[in-house]
């Protein structure tokens, strides 16, 4: 299972980079929703990858058999916080957009309109 | 003795503060109704430093019998520091004339802003400083010390950079805050040293340590950086040079901060350290040595200054030198001279700023070329310019006299050596003659003379205003020819005690006989009067010769050698931040490869031990599909052209990773993964209807034909930092201990900590409270900022967003997101869906204890409903059918949170613990929910994500953020 993870969050981690070097900003944003992705999956995978029972403390059951709710209650606020910035990032690049009038990445290069 | 009524001069200050900016955010300062607004407001607002005045002079009688006093506050008992404030004669003097003078300054800003009723703003800046500089005076520790230290960098930063709008304001605004910030972090080190080397953070206990400290080993070190932020902030030779261009600043912060108060904290620091830290050899140099240097240069280069403040600044610098090099010597004529200087430099200085503002006000120019003849139009100024300005020259019978007489007698005295004593009274014979004569050029430049253009237009102050400039001018004669104070001199004694460690003796009276200092006085006095004479060709001469003093440009020649610099580092930054992007993951991958190289084996042996991958029937073929789907999506993002198209596979992906986390099972994760995924992919497609096709097509092409090599660097960069990310997780994932070590403590205290059976959710409102809080104030904030951000842009296309429109007029006419006409069955479906995803999210904040499911969850369930409302209904019409949604479901989100924290507090004394108020009050509930702060919590987050994210959607969903580009 270790190595199968490993390389989810490799391939994840390899589309996210490879769409943040694009020129268009709206793939930049798909780019940091992957990378975001990635992040999650790795963060998840450092708790013990048992398939137990969900971390729910029902009567009688066994305490060893739960899944780590650790990485668990770390990666719910990753996604939250994640989203929040995704959705930032969104409407800055919008503002950005209209300031400098491209989307295109390589015209960035000033905070006002290029020459 | 401990005496708490300590505080509250900070309490009417910061509160004074407090209301400037409230009062400042309502329109009355905007009603032009008769006496400017701002005025009346500032005449409010002087009683707080005035309350304060008061009740600190009434300290006058306890100090002067011996007494200290103290306040403090536990702050972290920890570490043994605690929030604490001491009054000895030498803070009660510097606090007195903090609170004295600022209340005169803040009366005089009034009639100074009159017309410019945005002034609050420098209203409540002074305050802040003010509460600073009170609290650094009268901090009782050091670390308190330190703190308002840097707050009064930081508010005087704020101050000279008020007119922000003028560059020179902000270049001398970066300057004073670049040499004085320096200076607060050497005096933090400093400080930090002292502090554990005397083992004590106190004030009064390091007052008495001063053995241990002086025969330190470290003493060179924490002298060094003490005396650095001393020499820094009180513009000693060679950082002085901040200071002229920190005269950018309105006149009211000058007189204040560059004059009477902020420039003399570093005196006051070393005054405040010298029982402990002086007596040495080094401090003697040191001290004496920076003084002197900065005393005759700021008397030189002030007397060839044409602007009325730069005059005053430099003159000011000179002073400063003279109260650094008394702080040098070690005997107790010199610190008589020092607090006598101290009082008399605030005096004099403040008033004459104070004219020179009036002056600037009324004609328009404080350029001595430009001025003249000013005493006929302005008779009152001239007068207090007048007495102020023999105070400045040392000319009895003012204050200012007695202080040049002391100083000179401390020049003299028979401990210092010989031949340094004739340098000293020749430097101080030389700074008092220079001194005069700049006094003189100010006065009679500014009043006297040919008329200048400036002076036909000027006319007198209003005679309040003048009140500013005319108490402290007067006050410079009254001490001078009135019978002498007792109080004031028994207080100055004080004061000078408490910087010598030893008995002085203050006596105010002027005339101490005929003896060496009164006769270097009259050569001084001669020599003063004929350098003002040949005025004009000494300042001619002066003008030619001194430009290569000028240490600005030396500051000037650093900035732009350390430009050069990183612009030389820089070179590959040419503003593409793809190329930052390349460099920064292409470094990234070169490190791990540096640092892991020949593991490779050993990893790959590791792995073949530790992986068997077992196969356990159904389950796992859902996860493998999950997986290939999760993996298949992503890539299918990066190679499908459309954005549309990308973005759903995006989506894609993460459902696929929601599914893999119900396999895990993590179903907590899972739940959220779904809503945050939906909705961020809603998100994405509102976004890309702001974009305008054509250039998202043209971006595109160039992403084609931007060249094979291009892609094929993306290629390479992109699969090399996979394959790097890949071996980093199985490092980790090999090498990490099998058992958690905290995850026993959350299983086994969930329960009987929280009552809560669901573990995730446990950490999340209970473990991590904090934590989560945080994170939701950050989660807000983003759907604030994106608010803020898209109004500012509509507001600049011209638009009207946020303004009450005529709604009823197309009142539901059902139009959808595209202007089109939605069936009537969804938009049953629409109605229907919100009340359903109330009543579902309701029940999952309910039981959410127990069961999957949060308060995120719930506000993003909500969130989605009213979502496909917009979708259905279109912008006009969901903002008709719900009002209730608005910013204020952010703050009572926010504010329940707090309640619910401070709850915890109050009843088990630690903010956010757990408390079930069902089981406090008995309510009889349904079985399995419990009224508990867990419950509140999660409604509170449910709150303001809904509020968030309804910003989210309001600003990209508004039919005007369409844009004029797709509109055109």
């Amino acid at each position: 299972m270790e190595m199968i993870m490993a390389l989810i969050v490799g391939t994840l981690y390899a589309a996210g980079v490879y769409m943040i070097r694009r020129r268009s900003l709206v793939k930049l944003i798909i780019g940091l929703g992957l990378l975001g992705h990635a992040s999650n999956m790795l963060i998840f995978s450092m708790g013990n990858l048992v398939r137990g029972n969900p971390p729910l403390l029902h009567e009688g059951i066994d305490l060893a058999s739960l899944a780590d709710p650790l990485p668990q209650a770390l990666i719910l606020t990753a996604i939250v916080i994640g989203f929040g910035a995704q959705a930032f990032a969104i409407v800055l690049i919008r503002r950005v957009y209209q300031r400098v009038g491209t989307d295109d990445m390589d015209q960035l290069i000033a905070t006002d309109k290029p020459r | 003795m401990e005496d708490l009524t300590l505080l509250l001069p900070f309490v009417f200050i910061f509160s004074a503060a407090l209301v400037a900016v409230v009062v400042g955010s309502t329109s009355w300062l905007q009603s032009a109704n008769g006496r400017s607004p701002l005025t009346t407001l500032a005449w409010l607002l002087a009683l707080a430093p005035l309350a304060s005045f008061v009740l600190l002079a009434q300290k006058i009688g306890l100090i002067n019998e011996g007494e200290k006093l103290k306040a403090s506050l536990t702050w972290l008992p920890s570490l043994n520091i605690s929030f604490s404030f001491y009054l000895d004669g030498l803070s009660l003097l510097f606090a007195l004339l903090v609170t004295g003078i600022g209340t005169l300054i803040i009366i005089y800003a009034g009639y100074y802003f009159q017309k410019e009723p945005s002034a609050w703003r420098f209203l409540s800046y002074l305050f802040l400083f003010m509460g600073s500089m009170l609290g650094l005076v009268m901090a009782g520790d050091v670390i308190v010390l330190f703190l308002f230290w840097e707050g009064t960098s930081i508010t005087s930063f704020l101050l000279v950079a008020y007119k922000y709008k003028y560059p020179e304001a902000r270049q001398g605004a970066f300057k004073a805050l670049f040499i004085t910030g320096g200076g607060g972090i050497a005096l933090l080190f400093g400080l930090l040293i002292v502090a554990g080397v005397s083992g004590e953070t106190s004030l009064s206990a390091i007052l008495g340590s001063g053995d241990l400290l002086r025969e330190s080993a470290l003493y060179p070190l924490m002298l060094g950086l003490l005396a650095l932020a001393a020499l820094t902030k009180s513009a000693q030779w060679p950082f002085h040079f901040w200071l002229p261009q920190a005269m950018s600043a309105p006149t009211p912060a000058s007189a204040y901060l560059h004059s009477a108060t902020m420039v003399k904290a570093g005196i006051y620091l070393m005054a405040r350290l010298n029982p402990v830290l002086g007596e040495t050899e080094l401090w003697f140099w040191l001290f004496s040595i920076v003084g002197l240097i900065t005393m005759v240069l700021g008397a030189y280069l002030g007397l060839k200054q044409n602007d009325l403040k730069a005059l005053l600044a430099y003159s000011t610098i000179s002073q400063l030198g003279v109260l650094m090099m008394l702080i040098g010597q070690d005997t107790d004529i010199a610190f008589k001279a020092l607090v006598v200087g101290v009082l008399a430099h605030a005096l004099y200085k403040s008033a004459l700023f104070l004219v020179a503002g009036t002056v600037d006000h009324e004609s328009g120019t404080r350029d001595l070329r430009q001025l003249g003849g000013l005493r006929a139009k302005m008779p009152i100024t001239a007068v207090l310019a007048v007495v102020a300005g023999l105070s400045m020259a040392g000319l009895p019978p003012l204050f200012g006299f007695l202080a040049k007489e002391t100083l000179l007698a401390t020049a003299v005295h028979p401990s210092l050596p010989n031949f340094f004593s004739w340098v000293l009274a020749a430097g101080s014979v030389t700074a008092g003659a220079l001194m005069l004569a700049q006094a003189g050029v100010l006065v009679f430049g500014t009043f006297w003379g040919q008329p200048g253009e400036a002076a036909t237009k000027a006319d007198e102050a209003p005679k309040l205003m003048l009140l500013a400039p005319a108490i402290p001018a007067l006050l410079s004669l009254a001490i001078g020819i009135l019978p002498e104070p007792e109080f004031l001199a028994a207080l100055l004694a004080k004061g000078a005690e408490a910087a010598f460690g030893d008995k002085v003796k203050v006596s105010l009276a002027l005339w101490t006989g005929l003896n060496v200092p009164l006769l270097l006085s009259i050569v001084a006095i001669s020599l003063g009067s004929t350098l003002f004479y040949f005025r004009h060709p000494v300042r001619a001469w002066q003008t030619n010769f001194a430009a290569q003093l000028d240490l600005n440009r030396a500051f000037a020649a650093t900035l732009r050698g350390i430009d050069w610099a990183s612009d030389q580092v820089t070179r590959l930054q040419n503003g593409r931040l793809r190329r930052y992007l390349s460099f920064i993951i292409v470094g990234m991958v070169g490190l791990v490869l540096l640092f892991t190289q020949g593991q490779f084996g050993q990893l790959l042996q590791t792995m073949q031990n530790d992986v068997q991958f077992t196969w356990t029937g159904s389950q796992d073929f859902l996860r493998l599909v999950a997986i290939l789907v999760t993996v298949g999506a992503a890539i299918a993002s990066v190679l499908l052209k459309r954005d549309f198209a990308a973005i759903v596979a995006l989506g894609a992906s993460g459902l696929s990773i929601a599914v893999l986390m119900v396999l895990e099972p993590a179903p907590d994760v899972a739940l959220v993964q779904v809503v945050v995924d939906i909705l961020s992919v809603v998100i994405l497609v509102l976004a890309l209807r702001l974009l305008p096709r054509k250039e998202r097509q043209n971006a595109l092409s160039l992403n084609m034909t931007g060249g094979q090599a291009d892609r094929i660097r993306n290629i390479f960069i992109a699969a090399s930092s996979g394959l790097v990310v890949t071996v980093i997780t199985l490092f980790a994932l090999t090498s990490r201990p099998r058992e958690s070590v905290v995850t026993p403590f959350f299983i086994e205290n969930a329960k009987p900590l929280t009552s809560a059976k669901d573990v995730v959710g446990a950490i999340i409102v209970d473990f991590r409270a904090l934590d989560t809080m945080i994170e939701i104030a950050v989660f807000s904030m983003a759907g604030l900022g994106m608010f803020t951000l898209l109004r500012q842009a509509t507001q600049a296309l011209g638009d009207k967003v946020g303004e009450k429109r005529p709604s009823s007029a197309k009142k539901l006419t059902s139009f959808g997101i595209y202007g089109l006409r939605t069936s009537v069955f969804v938009q049953a479906l629409a109605r229907l869906s919100l009340p359903l995803a109330i009543v579902l999210a309701a029940t999952h904040m309910m039981y959410g204890h127990d069961q999957p499911g949060d308060g995120f969850t719930a506000g993003v369930i909500i969130s989605l409903a009213i979502g496909f409302a917009y979708v259905v209904f279109g912008y006009e019409e969901t903002r008709a059918r719900y009002k209730w949604l608005s910013a204020p479901l952010i703050a009572s989100g926010m504010f329940v949170l707090l309640l619910v924290g401070t709850s915890g507090w109050l009843i088990n004394g630690t903010f956010l613990s757990p408390v079930d108020y069902g089981a406090m009050l008995n309510l009889s509930l349904p079985t399995g929910f419990y009224l508990s702060s867990a419950f509140l919590f999660e409604v509170a987050i449910c709150l303001s994500v809904l509020g968030s994210v309804f910003f989210m959607l309001n600003t990209l969903g508004h039919p005007e953020g369409l844009g004029q580009n797709e509109t055109k």
